[in-house]
């Protein structure tokens, strides 16, 4: 039984190890593109639809971007924008699309970045509904 | 793109790689282990047959258990193949990103404060539960 254990975590992680490789490399390659310059600007321009979108496409932990958008909150950017971005960001990344695509197949996929970025939106919009009417 | 770009890319690589991938074996042997000596049966019992329950049950297990980032897939990918539904992998995987780690928490409760972090948390689950049952109706 160990034998059998040891062969198949020999032959999955031969397995699963490239596209993990690969996956990482290429987030680099996105990170290294947009640059976090572009992701604060969209931020500021206080769109839910916009910083979700961009919340998708970046890759890397979400640590790095706090304490910016906690400076903005404090200069008045509405907690709607901040949930929007932080739920895409968290939600899906370009890393993850390697990984998914070659494990569960590409409808799996783009369903999760679909349902995703609805799910930034709504959560977003929920906290603007709120922000309205507490205010 | 330039030398400087070519190393830093090179050089976050190794980064990530070296933080991800000592989770990643133990995930990958984790889900050899179910692979083993888990029945089928009892894997569709539990996340294949209701998905009123299965789905429900796959989303606070992502969200709760203190699996890494990446580590999910391995053990969502044999949970997969051995009868648990898509509804159930979608689940697990989004579930697992609600809660991040501990320091990413951390600031998120502190910067926001208590009151948007946990409603921001419930909304998350539910969105989560949502979309593992529509997937079951689209894929």
């Amino acid at each position: 039984m160990t034998a059998d254990l040891i062969y198949l975590v020999i032959e999955n992680l031969l397995k699963l190890s490239p596209i993990l490789v690969v996956a990482i490399v290429v987030a680099q390659i996105i990170d290294s593109y947009l640059s976090e310059e572009t992701v604060k600007k969209i931020i500021k321009e206080k769109s839910i639809i916009k910083v979700a979108a961009v919340g998708l496409a970046t890759p890397g932990p979400l640590v790095a971007y706090l304490p910016f958008l906690k400076v903005l909150k404090r200069r008045g950017l509405p907690l709607s924008i901040i949930v929007a971005f932080v739920t895409a960001q968290t939600l899906v990344g370009p890393m993850r699309s390697f990984i998914e695509v070659e494990y569960f197949g590409a409808a799996f996929f783009v369903y999760r970045v679909i349902f995703s970025f609805l799910t930034a939106v709504g959560i977003g919009t929920c906290y603007r509904f709120l922000e309205k009417h507490t205010s | 793109m330039n030398k400087n770009q070519v190393e830093k890319i090179y050089r976050n690589s190794l980064k990530e790689i070296k933080y991800i991938f000592p989770m990643f074996f133990v995930a990958v042997l984790f889900s050899a282990l179910i692979e083993l000596y888990i029945p089928n049966r009892i894997i569709y019992a539990v996340l294949g047959k209701d998905l009123l329950l299965s789905i429900p049950l796959a989303t606070i297990l992502g969200v709760i258990l203190p699996i890494p980032r990446y580590a999910t897939y391995p053990i969502a990918l044999t949970l997969y193949m051995k009868g648990a539904s898509i509804g159930v992998v979608f689940s697990l995987i989004s579930g697992e990103v609600i809660v991040g780690s501990l320091d990413r928490d951390i600031m998120e409760l502190k910067y926001f404060g208590s009151k948007s972090y946990v409603l921001r948390m419930i909304l998350c689950t539910f969105f989560v539960m949502l979309g593992g049952f529509l997937i079951e109706v689209f894929l």
